[in-house]
């Protein structure tokens, strides 16, 4: 077994995870929320390849390549309706897309 | 003799038939003449299969044909088959006899009535679904037929459908009739149960001979004839029905319907004779209703509504016959009594007729002058009903009485009642006779009398009314006991008699009800045309029948008015109603304060996935 203990893997992958998910809570344009979610879908990604390396199995390796696929389509979906609503002269700042308001 | 039989029964179909897909196509003419035509050719039918049991031995006279399985239902089948024997040729003589001479006495009476057609396609219907009720082989087709007749019966009654109380006297009746279907149909479940078919012969072989079950099979099927006939408790309907056609009152609330209780005793007496019970029950009744209805019948008013009554109280005497073994006795009576009682409702439908449509007797008080030979008529059957020798009455109801003389305690309780009520039969009719036929005419009378081209009806009424008087006077002749006999010899093979009265008897009631007639009809006399009594005044127990109506109306009516409101107070509007809308309530507020939740605020939705998803983790690993 070559390069760092599986212990960084997982450290990198948790401080990744909080990026991400204090990106998705505190910020308000739509674009970063979007990389923000990327960014946790990728800490995902490395602690499964990380595992699947160190279980010397394939299938943790398959599963991040699906987990990429779906994740490029979650961004073709989310960057065009903020391109939509940029077009559409809407204030990008999530906290003042309210109408869903019960 | 199928031909016959089947002939008989179908003809009046077909005129309903035909008179009901003819519609506006046919005149009203031509629609009365084809039911009177049907009837008559019913009745034709009927003396040919009367002649062919007559060339036969007596004791092979029964002729069961069947034309399919009607009814199946699993082991159970039940053939639309047709009994002819001694007892159904004699009801089918008098259904189809009676009844077509009162169809055609109808073409006069009902000339120019709105919807004729449909009058006569109802009393086609009628004369079909009475044939049935006598002709059929099985309970079950009688079950049909009794069903039917109460339908025609319902019908004809409220046949003068924009006046109110018509439909009212109409419901009163199918509801009153309902209760004796209902207990009809219960006896006859019974009986399936307990002997698994419903053929005559069959039933009487199986049947329970002792026993509860026995006793209930009486009951039920006593309680149907009791509500047909209308006895006590089931009574109140008929006085009302004479809102009908006063030839609807004729036929089937005189002659023909109201008797089918009777027939009902007489078809199935071996079933009554397992319940010796319920065989005294129904002549304590036949017993109770004579008198009652005898006593009401003083103080009416109204012409029709004191032959209802004298109807009650002469199907009551039938009921004392049947329910001592007297079965011969009271299908005579029966015979007789649908002579002399369509006689005396054609003779009062001639009055009314010619006084448009008035029935009360004090407005037609005297109107006997303007009308001799509906006088002659009316007298005719007032002699016959009261039993006045040589009229029919005298042959049948005597011998009933004689019945009971013979019939041990019980039999001598029924004969003083019997008598007294052929004392207050004299009373009422006679009253109502000297009332209306004799005396110095009303100027109401005068005022209102309208001759029909000089004769004081139509021919089609008049011939029907002299054919009925001549009937009323020579039919009790075909019998006198104990000098002959023709109807016992004929229905003793069929219904055995349980009492057969000395000769002894047979002059004693004869004299005596005799005695009692004539003094009936002489106190009427002494007050309604010598005015040589004052007239008592009414007691009100009488002008209010006896509180019936009220009782039943507190009892059934009220109660259920009353148990209703207070449910409605006490349980639906606060239980049902309130707990409905406060679901509602609870629902939509609910609703609103868990709407807060949605912020519509993305980043708290992402908030309370990452709080929710801790919370998990910790669980999770505080559970591991």
């Amino acid at each position: 077994m070559h390069g760092p203990e599986i212990q960084w893997y997982v450290a990198l992958a948790a401080l990744l995870f909080t990026v991400g998910a204090l990106g998705v809570m505190l910020r308000r344009s739509p674009l970063i929320i979007l990389l923000s979610v990327e960014i946790m879908l990728n800490s995902a990604n490395l602690l499964l390849i990380a595992f699947s390396r160190l279980h010397a199995r394939e299938d943790g390796q398959i599963f991040a390549i699906s987990v990429m696929a779906v994740a490029a389509a979650e961004v073709v979906v989310g960057l065009g309706m903020i391109v939509a609503l940029g077009r559409r002269n809407v204030e990008l700042d999530v906290d003042k897309l309210r109408t869903l308001r019960g | 003799m199928t031909a016959a039989t089947w002939t008989c029964l179908l003809l009046p179909l077909a005129s309903v038939i035909v008179i009901t897909i003819g519609g506006t196509h046919i005149s009203r003419r031509a629609a009365g003449v084809i039911s009177t035509v049907t009837t008559f050719g019913s009745f034709a039918a009927a003396c040919v299969c009367l002649g062919i049991l007559l060339s036969e031995p007596s004791y092979d006279r029964a002729h069961t044909t069947t034309s399919w399985t009607w009814l199946s239902a699993g082991q159970y089948h039940f053939g639309l088959s047709l009994l002819t024997d001694q007892l159904s040729v004699m009801m089918m003589l008098i259904v189809s006899g009676v009844g077509g001479l009162i169809v055609l006495y109808s073409l006069g009476y009902m000339h120019g009535e709105n919807e004729e057609r449909r009058y006569f396609a109802y009393m086609s219907l009628f004369v079909f679904s009475m044939l049935l009720l006598v002709q059929g082989a099985n309970l079950l087709l009688l079950l049909a037929g009794w069903g039917m007749v109460g339908l025609s019966s319902y019908l004809l009654i409220g046949f003068y459908q924009e006046r109110p109380s018509a439909i009212a006297a109409a419901k009163k009746a199918f509801v009153m009739n309902a209760i004796g279907d209902a207990t009809f149909a219960l006896a006859l479940f019974l009986l399936v149960q307990q002997t698994g078919t419903l053929n005559y012969s069959t039933v009487f072989a199986l049947a329970p001979h002792h026993g509860a079950a026995a006793n209930l099979i009486a009951l039920g099927l006593l309680g149907g004839a009791v509500a047909k006939s209308a006895q006590i408790p089931l009574h109140t309907w008929l006085p009302d029905a004479m809102e009908g056609p006063t030839p609807v009152s004729a036929l089937i609330h005189a002659a023909t319907m109201v008797t089918a209780g009777v027939y009902l005793i007489v078809r199935c007496f071996p079933l009554f004779e397992h319940a010796y019970f319920v065989q005294d029950l129904a002549a304590g009744l036949g017993a109770a209703t004579l008198l009652m209805a005898g006593l009401i019948a003083l103080v009416q008013v109204d012409i029709k509504r004191v032959i209802a009554y004298s109807t009650m109280s002469q199907i009551g005497y039938m009921f004392v016959a049947a329910g001592l073994g007297a079965y011969a006795n009271a299908m005579f009576h029966l015979m007789t009594h649908a002579f002399f009682k369509a006689l005396l409702f054609l003779a009062a439908g001639l009055v009314i007729h010619a006084v448009a449509g008035e029935q009360d007797i004090h407005k037609l008080r005297g109107v006997g002058k303007l009308m001799p030979r509906t006088r002659a008529a009316f007298l005719i059957g007032s002699l016959a009903l009261v039993g006045i020798f040589p009229f029919a009455g005298f042959f049948s109801k005597d011998e009933i009485l004689a019945s009971a003389l013979a019939s041990g305690w019980y039999g001598h309780i029924l004969y003083v009642v019997g008598m007294i009520g052929a004392f207050l039969t004299g009373l009422y009719t006679f009253r109502l006779f000297f009332i209306v036929f004799t005396g110095e005419p009303s100027a109401f009378a005068r005022e209102h009398y309208h001759a029909h081209r000089g004769q004081e009806g139509p021919f089609s009424m008049l011939i029907v009314v002299f054919v009925l008087a001549v009937l009323s006077t020579i039919s009790g002749w075909i019998q006198w006991e104990p000098m002959w006999g023709l109807v016992s010899k004929w229905l003793d093979p069929v219904a055995p008699p349980l009492v057969v009265p000395t000769s002894r008897d047979d002059w004693l009631s004869s004299a005596v009800a005799l005695v009692m007639a004539i003094s009936g009809a002489a106190v009427a006399w002494a007050i309604y045309s010598a005015k040589r009594l004052e007239a008592p005044k009414p007691w009100a127990v009488l002008e209010h029948k006896f509180y019936w109506d009220e009782i039943y109306d507190v009892v059934f009516y009220r109660s259920s008015d009353l148990l209703a409101r207070s449910l409605g107070a006490l349980v639906e509007r606060p239980l049902i109603n309130g707990s409905l809308a406060a679901l509602g309530v609870g629902v939509s507020t609910g609703a609103r304060e868990l709407g807060r939740a949605q912020t519509g605020l993305v980043r708290s939705y992402a908030l309370a996935l990452a709080g929710g998803l801790a919370v998990l983790l910790v669980v999770f690993v505080a559970v591991k």
